[in-house]
């Protein structure tokens, strides 16, 4: 067989090896992007995403979706404009969340004993179908940064309130109060965590009286907006094909 | 030849394995906290712990011990140590093996950072609930926001039991009775295995479609329109208003369901109570003050003056937690750790009771094996080499009082 003959001889041996690309690929790209994106989620997100007592109305709703939005946008840059595929964005929050899941049982409670109800992650995937679905319906690369940056910051609280509104019930512990979630900072002993390195309940933002968290969500879906035009450019150049010259193929 | 090649290739293999094996396997026992390699200025210029004690040795899952005793904050603080004025009240221990129930500083429950004042004395507490079984060395700990963590002396404790018996219950303003250690678990694993099924449904509705090949093909070809079906778009729309319907719906019940929250709690606590400690009677000068490397003893010359009226005599030297003690003044009934108490490392060139009004000039030595095995040695490789420590005086009484040593160090290398 010569260099210019195909390596398939049938139509239907195309599909096969076609579709055994696809899974190649795909289970590749989703464990790249799970080690990657949880690396960089620990690093900027970190607590926040790691402890209940951190997850407050103010701090986590602003900075989580900011650093999360990153790798979203970015993979889904790459897959829609070389693919026209609009699942980037949910692809690299299962993968994170699948990662962040075996971290938090693993390392956390296996190891460390902290029990999962005080460490789980936090739930991005709503952001991530939204994304994902303006990107298929609009097909444009503004309208999603807009349209689903906005939302990927403003669904993150709701996204995330069924899970953690159980520890937000306050208790009478000592003669002071606090919430379940504050309690279980304080129960569960972190020995290199100490209380005043959480940053919760921080900043100026007083004249909103309780109803601060819908105000930070819209912050921090405009600098998702933002966030999300940078990495995608990250993304397309890192799908680019340009630098490979055509004479060297 | 080839045959001798393979061989030793396929032993080096299982070798590698084996040692690989074995290296991620070999999980011995965290014997500390790295107390010993906290900077010796550090830990004898910042928090002076004494008057340590642990109310047990081993205890049952779900039983309490107390960890108390004083804490003085030193006078001199380093410099290059950011001051106590945002602090928190910690305890060292391998993860949560025992919960802390309860912290106080002066009969004040801090569960939040503490502002500390220089040169005053306080008291604590910390109650601790035994959650899993072992041996775990228990410090007490103060973290300095600037400065890190200064920990105290540590314990070695043994839990007994089960970790499944433990439990942890809280009774909510709500009047509700929870266990803190499972609450809210199965919420959790149920809202994360909903939206991440909704994850995978939206996932396997694109990847049963042929994807990167033909695809890419399609779209240099210029035929990309046809990518995106009808029903494609209809499945997005779909998935994108379910999305957010479900997040509507899920945060409405919830509301209905905990109508009373409140935001996370924090704040520094101000105006902590302090320890008002006997009037000292006692004044101290160090008239110098040498490391002796060889022999791993510290000597001091000190020049003592009695003001009160009851003859003294030194019993005790403290520094970063190691208690060298004069036996025939002071003897240990507390169970302090054997590692850090130097039971008969108090020397003191004339310990006879000093009389009132009397000033005597006498040599003191600290010597033990715990300025090695501590590391306190190193402090002559600070950048501010002086030594620090609390000197505890004994009238005839029996009543103790801390008078405080803080003065340069040289070191003597033969």
């Amino acid at each position: 067989m010569s260099a210019s003959q195909s390596a398939v001889r049938s139509r239907a041996e195309a599909v096969k090896v076609s579709r055994t690309f696809d899974w190649m690929i795909l289970f590749t790209l989703f464990f790249i992007v799970l080690g990657g994106y949880h690396i960089h989620y620990m690093l900027t997100g970190g607590d926040w995403d790691f402890w209940t007592d951190w997850k407050d109305r103010r701090l986590w709703v602003t900075v989580a979706p900011i650093v999360s939005i990153t790798f979203p946008a970015a993979v889904q840059a790459c897959l829609w404009y070389r693919y026209r595929l609009p699942f980037g964005a949910v692809v690299c929050v299962l993968g994170l969340l699948l990662g962040e899941w075996i971290n938090r049982y693993l390392n956390f409670w296996g190891w460390t004993y902290f029990p999962v109800n005080f460490c789980f992650p936090s739930n991005l995937i709503p952001g991530a179908i939204v994304l994902d679905g303006i990107m298929l319906l609009g097909g444009s690369m503004t309208l999603t940064a807009v349209v689903g940056g906005l939302a990927w910051g403003l669904l993150f609280y709701p996204g995330n309130w069924p899970i953690i509104a159980p520890l937000h019930v306050p208790v009478e512990y000592n003669g002071m109060m606090m919430t379940l979630a504050d309690l279980q900072g304080y129960n569960y002993v972190r020995t290199g965590t100490p209380e005043y390195i959480r940053m919760v309940e921080k900043g100026t933002l007083r004249t909103f009286g309780k109803d601060v968290a819908p105000v930070s969500a819209f912050f921090s879906g405009f600098v998702s907006i933002i966030i999300y035009f940078l990495w995608h450019f990250f993304g397309r150049w890192f799908a680019s094909t340009d630098f490979i010259s055509g004479e060297n193929l | 030849m080839k045959l001798l090649k393979d061989k030793a290739a396929k032993l080096s293999f299982v070798a590698l394995l084996a040692a690989t094996s074995a290296s991620m396997l070999y999980t011995p026992t965290a014997a500390a906290h790295g107390e010993k390699s906290q900077a010796a200025f550090m830990r004898m210029r910042t928090i002076h712990w004494f008057d340590m004690n642990w109310s047990k040795e081993e205890v049952k899952v779900n039983d309490t011990m107390t960890l108390s005793g004083k804490f003085y904050v030193f006078q001199g603080w380093p410099e290059t140590v950011d001051k106590p004025e945002v602090s928190f009240l910690n305890v060292g221990e391998p993860g949560a093996v025992f919960i802390r129930q309860g912290s106080w500083i002066g009969g004040q429950l801090v569960p939040r950072s503490v502002s500390l004042e220089l040169g005053e004395t306080y008291e604590f507490k910390v109650l601790l609930k035994a959650r899993r079984p072992g041996d775990w060395h228990v410090h007490a700990m103060m973290n300095v926001q600037g400065g890190g963590p200064i920990i105290g002396p540590g314990k070695w404790t043994t839990i007994t039991g089960s970790m499944k018996d433990f439990v942890n219950p809280v009774t909510t303003l709500t009047g509700e009775t929870i266990d803190l250690e499972t609450y809210n678990l199965e919420n959790t694993y149920f809202w994360h295995a909903v939206w991440y099924a909704f994850g995978l449904a939206w996932l396997a509705y694109w990847v049963r479609k042929p994807l990167f090949i033909p695809r890419s093909i399609a779209l240099e070809s210029g035929k990309a329109n046809t990518l995106i079906t009808p029903t494609d778009r209809k499945v997005g729309v779909a998935f994108t208003a379910g999305a957010i319907a479900l997040v509507a719906v899920s945060m409405s019940t919830t509301n209905e369901k905990y109508p009373i929250t409140t935001p996370l709690q924090a704040g520094l606590l101000r105006g902590m109570k302090t320890f008002e400690m006997p009037a000292k009677t006692v004044t101290v000068k160090v008239e110098d003050a040498t490391y002796r490397v060889p022999g791993r003893a510290m000597q001091m010359t000190l020049k003592i003056t009695n003001n009160g009226d009851s003859a003294v005599r030194l019993g005790e030297f403290n520094t970063a937690s190691v208690r060298f003690l004069d036996s025939a003044v002071l003897e240990d009934t507390t169970g302090y750790p054997d590692d850090l108490l130097a039971e008969d490392g108090l020397t003191v060139s004339d310990n006879s009771p000093l009389a009132p009004g009397q000033t005597r000039t006498v040599q003191v030595t600290a010597s033990d094996a715990a300025w090695e095995v501590y590391r306190l040695a190193d402090l002559i490789y600070d950048p501010d080499s002086r030594f620090a420590g609390l000197l505890f005086f004994f009238d005839e009484a029996g009543k103790r009082q801390m008078v405080t040593v803080d003065a340069p160090l040289i070191p003597v290398f033969i």
